[in-house]
């Protein structure tokens, strides 16, 4: 038993010793990012970390952040990768509040996102609640009213209810004589199917559109002829399509084939990256998606030049990112954060009282006003595929 | 400290999950079902604790105890094929169960939040630890007794009369027959078995991840089911608990500090492994000089 | 009943992609008595590897991708062959089994870090083509991978029972050891086993690029689920068996989809699976005689 009670010490102890060990330095204040770098969504992960970087590095030279004692420290960011799993994704937030980081901007993915934040304190402060107390700001993943599970939670996404409604509202005042909507939904993927149930669907018919059916698939699907038939049966001006890149192309792919040509397309916030560009650029010409950045502001445009820096696209999920950052430095320094590693609990308190104190950001594209259930309510704008790339056509700010 | 509390939960859970397959294993069947089982126990013991409000004990002993109905209940017709055609069945139950969870809805208002399993949207919420102020180390103690519970049982088997007639099954079906051993009753017992201890596992997954969706239990689950005994050797419990450690504490964790490397790294190691240990990590010449290690009291394997 | 044809057919064409698949797990299967399962994730890194033609000659017609495709699946094949099966005792097999679950795992993550993971367009031929009789069409691609996989059937069933390796690989699948004392080297049948297969499996993911349209590392999950299932409905190791019962998956598949919806369809394609397999294990076209 000795040896084997050895053995399992030991491969603690491996694990403890590749643990992190990263030196705590004075005046550094450390911001952990984490999210997907594996699988399919890896772009994801690579480009919030190249905006974290590439924000932490423009504030670093500004000087960093003040702290309650009037001194300044740098910013310091590393990055984990979660796998888009969930067990992962709770070990990686263990892991960071073990960490002297302060605060953790992620995960990528929904379904981490759902489980984290099931493990935090559900009410801060309640004793009686084991949860771990540790403050989270979401930048990406998106599905409707997640942050609610928490007051450790928060989120800097689009509110996708109010994009949607405005998107069809605008739809109609431009095309009033397009009256009906076709559904395309991804029905195993959490966000995409809440997308068309809770907020397209919903949105299209309180704008005066009636719905002339739905269809359904799986997001690794490769085989569309007959949801696209059922789509052609119904003949609707404008086809919907809530679906990520993959089964969207493919989907395109298959309109074309069988001579679909709806009046309009609308597809999902999260398609309106370079993914689906690369997959079918071709097919999705026209292609209207409302979205919560592109490079229109000046600021915009440098946050954009100055992630690619670091080898990361700027989208509306890596700037929500960097917009994090930022949000994160004023909360630091209006907080009085001390910076002290011995009171680092202290000062993810302070983080997480500040953040949800908050009731206006200032974001890339204009003001974000915080919600009640620490949901962010952001400018957005609808871009449009055209050539080859995502063109502003219409920017309601 | 946490942080090492947390993935020791994970470590003793995916034990259990190995554990599973590794006494279906020694009967010579390799099952792609466990996932489904471990699939069933999750939403059964969630459902419990959250819809019902039990306690956490009695609702992992129900769960448990419909992982192991199921398992019988499969048990009977698949095990009628063996090999790669028992692979396949049994993938195929696996994924059925995942998808029946995928179509399933059955939400109960309580307080104003609806809860319970939502189909594809999955089933939140399911905070019995943190609720009833279980630190992660009061947790991580909790579902390592249940691990030594379940490798103690099996343990026991092995040393038994049962174990020798399992691992008869497994080296030659014919000659076990023959000498009137029931093979039947004894592939559908080590797969009752192992549906219980997946249910197990699936109910404790449930509570520490405080959310479950039919994408988790998918085939990639089941293959990790079988790769903790593979990897860790059929000689020995401890084998399974190595690899559910080499996996998930050294792969997943441990390497991560290699970033973007780390993934790569994953498959290739597991290749690596089999090349340079193909009988596990403990396999019969290890499990011997352990032994010995401990007095030599007893020579043979 | 239009409708029902339209399904019915749309699943059959597509069903043709299933089957090339299933060919490639078949052969493994049939020569080796043994799974391989990253031979989808092969079969679909082969495809990645044709694109690669594009970024040295942009613009260069499909069938040199297709070529290109073909190539690296029989180089891939060898590695796997190399890396999974020839250091790996043949009492072992569980060990090979776990170690191409470690090429699978390892070729998904290599596709993944040279992609970052975006879908990637695939071209393709006659895509826009598409027959129409009245409202009735067939798409013109699947038919070209229709009428691929039969090529690829033919030519398999000729090298297997027209040519000198075709009698070793036979002979080894019979009997290895019986194979090995004639003077046959058992090992460097089983390597040139994987290198027909891992090019069978190149073509096999080009033409699924090809239909699909698109690759993305997210096929290689259902692709291996496909394959093992046409591979075990066929009949393990008959190559005909493959490509029926391909057309059948497919099929059902499309019809199911059709009558019961998406979220049902894989549920009911499991469900029949199993009870097919509990009361015809031996599939459709099971081998006779032969080893275990």
């Amino acid at each position: 038993m000795n040896k084997i009670s050895l053995a399992v010490a030991a491969a603690f102890a491996a694990t403890a010793f590749t643990g992190s060990g990263a030196l705590a330095q004075d005046k550094t204040i450390k911001i952990s990012g984490f999210g997907a770098k594996t699988s399919v969504v890896r772009s994801f992960g690579i480009n919030s970390e190249a905006a974290m970087l590439a924000a932490a590095d423009q504030i670093n030279k500004a000087g960093g952040v003040k702290l309650a004692d009037g001194s300044k420290a740098k910013i310091a960011v590393d990055f984990l990768d979660d796998g888009c799993n969930a067990e992962q994704g709770i070990s990686v937030i263990r892991r960071i509040a073990g960490s002297d980081a302060v605060v953790a901007i992620g995960p990528t993915c929904s379904n981490v996102a759902e489980p984290l934040f099931g493990i935090l304190q559900k009410k801060a402060g309640d004793a009686s609640d084991s949860g771990l107390q540790f403050p989270v700001f979401t930048d990406v993943a998106i599905k409707v009213g997640l942050a609610k599970i928490s007051e450790w939670a928060f989120r800097n996404v689009p509110n996708e209810m109010t994009m949607y409604s405005s998107l069809f509202y605008w739809l109609k005042q431009q095309h009033p004589e397009m009256k009906t909507v076709f559904g395309g939904v991804e029905e195993d993927f959490a966000h995409s199917r809440a997308t068309w149930y809770v907020v397209m669907k919903d949105r299209a018919v309180a704008n005066g559109y009636s719905i002339a059916g739905e269809t359904k698939w799986l997001i690794a699907d490769t085989n569309f002829a007959t949801q696209v038939r059922e789509m052609k049966k119904a003949n609707a001006d404008i086809v919907a399509i809530s679906a990520h890149p993959f089964s969207t192309c493919g989907v395109l792919k298959e309109m074309q084939r069988q001579g679909v040509k709806p009046k309009l397309l609308v597809g999902l916030t999260s398609s309106s990256s370079l993914e689906t560009l690369q997959g079918c650029a071709k097919q999705a010409e026209g292609m209207i998606i409302p979205t919560s950045f592109a490079p229109v502001t000046k600021e915009g445009k440098a946050a954009s030049e100055a992630t690619a820096k670091f080898k990361g696209n700027a989208d509306l999920h890596s700037m929500a990112a960097w917009e994090n950052m930022f949000i994160l430095k004023q909360v630091m320094e209006s907080e009085k954060i001390s910076g002290n590693p011995k009171d680092v609990q202290a000062d993810r308190r302070k983080i997480r009282d500040g953040l949800a104190k908050l009731k206006l950001t200032h974001g890339l594209m204009g003001d974000t006003k915080r919600t009640e259930d620490r949901e962010a309510d952001k400018p957005y704008l609808f871009v449009q595929a055209k050539g080859g790339n995502w063109t502003v056509l219409y920017n309601p700010l | 400290m946490d942080f090492y509390f947390g993935l020791a939960q994970i470590i003793g859970v995916h034990t259990l999950l190995g554990l599973s397959a590794y006494i279906v294993l020694l009967t010579g069947q390799v099952s792609l079902a466990q996932a489904g089982f471990f699939a069933v126990g999750a939403y059964v013991a969630g459902m419990l604790t959250v819809i019902a409000g039990w306690a956490i004990l009695p609702a992992l002993a129900v769960s448990s105890l419909f992982g192991a109905v199921v398992a019988c209940a499969v048990g009977f017709p698949a095990l009628r094929v063996k090999g790669l055609m028992l692979v396949i069945a049994t993938l195929a139950f696996g994924e059925a169960v995942r998808l029946f969870f995928f179509n399933f809805d059955y939400q109960v208002a309580k307080g104003g939040v609806k809860l319970g399993p939502l189909g594809g949207e999955g089933f939140r919420q399911i905070r019995y630890f943190p609720e009833h102020g279980w630190t992660t180390m009061d947790v991580m103690l909790f579902i390592w007794t249940l691990v030594a519970l379940a490798m103690g049982l099996l343990w026991w088997f092995d040393r038994s009369r049962y174990g020798a007639v399992l691992r008869a099954v497994g080296e030659d079906e014919l000659a076990a027959q023959s000498v009137g051993i029931n093979l039947t009753a004894v592939k559908v017992s080590a797969m009752t078995i192992g549906g219980a201890i997946a249910g197990l596992g699936g109910g404790i997954y449930a509570h520490y991840t405080t959310h479950i969706e039919h994408a988790s239990f998918g085939i990639l689950l089941a293959t990790f089911a079988l790769a903790y005994p593979i990897l860790g050797g059929l000689g020995s419990v401890f084998g399974t608990v190595v690899a559910a450690i080499f996996v998930q504490g050294f792969l997943v964790e441990g390497l991560r500090f290699l970033g973007d490397w780390r993934n790569l790294l994953f498959g290739a190691l597991i290749v690596l492994a089999m090349n340079v240990r193909p009988k596990g990590f403990l396999d019969a010449p290890t499990l011997l000089w352990i032994r010995r290690l401990f007095g030599g009291r007893r020579g043979a394997a | 009943m239009l409708d029902f044809l339209q399904s019915l057919s749309d699943g059959i064409l597509f069903g043709a992609t299933y089957a090339l698949i299933g060919i490639g797990f078949t052969l493994v299967f049939g020569v080796m008595h043994k799974l391989n399962l990253s031979y989808a994730a092969a079969s679909v890194g082969g495809a990645y590897c044709g694109l690669l033609v594009l970024k040295l000659a942009a613009g260069a017609p499909a069938l040199v991708v297709f070529f290109c495709a073909f190539l690296a699946g029989g180089v891939i094949g060898l590695f796997v062959y190399l890396a999974c099966f020839h250091f790996i005792p043949i009492s072992n097999p569980l060990a090979a089994l776990m170690a191409t679950v470690g090429m699978l795992l390892l070729i998904d993550e290599i596709i993944v870090h040279e992609t970052d993971g975006m879908p990637l367009n695939y071209p393709a031929l006659f895509d826009d083509v598409m027959l129409r009789f009245g409202e009735f069409t067939l798409r013109g691609d699947l038919l070209m991978v229709f009428a691929v996989s039969i090529v690829c059937m033919a030519g398999l069933l000729a090298l297997l029972y027209r040519t000198r390796l075709g009698l070793a690989t036979r002979a080894v699948s019979q009997q290895a050891v019986a194979a090995q004392l004639c003077g046959i080297r058992v090992a460097r049948v089983n390597a040139l086993t994987f290198i027909v297969t891992g090019l069978l499996g190149g073509i096999a993911g080009a033409m699924i690029g090809a239909s699909v349209g698109t690759l993305s590392p997210l096929l290689t999950t259902p692709l291996t689920t496909k394959g093992l299932i046409v591979t075990v409905i066929g009949g393990l190791g008959s190559i005909p068996g493959a490509i029926i019962a391909g057309l059948l998956v497919g099929g059902f598949e499309s019809v199911l989809q059709q009558f019961r919806g998406v979220t049902e369809r894989d549920l009911y394609v499991m469900l029949l699976l199993f009870v097919f397999l509990v009361f015809r294990p031996g599939g459709l076209f099971a081998p006779r005689g032969g080893r275990d």
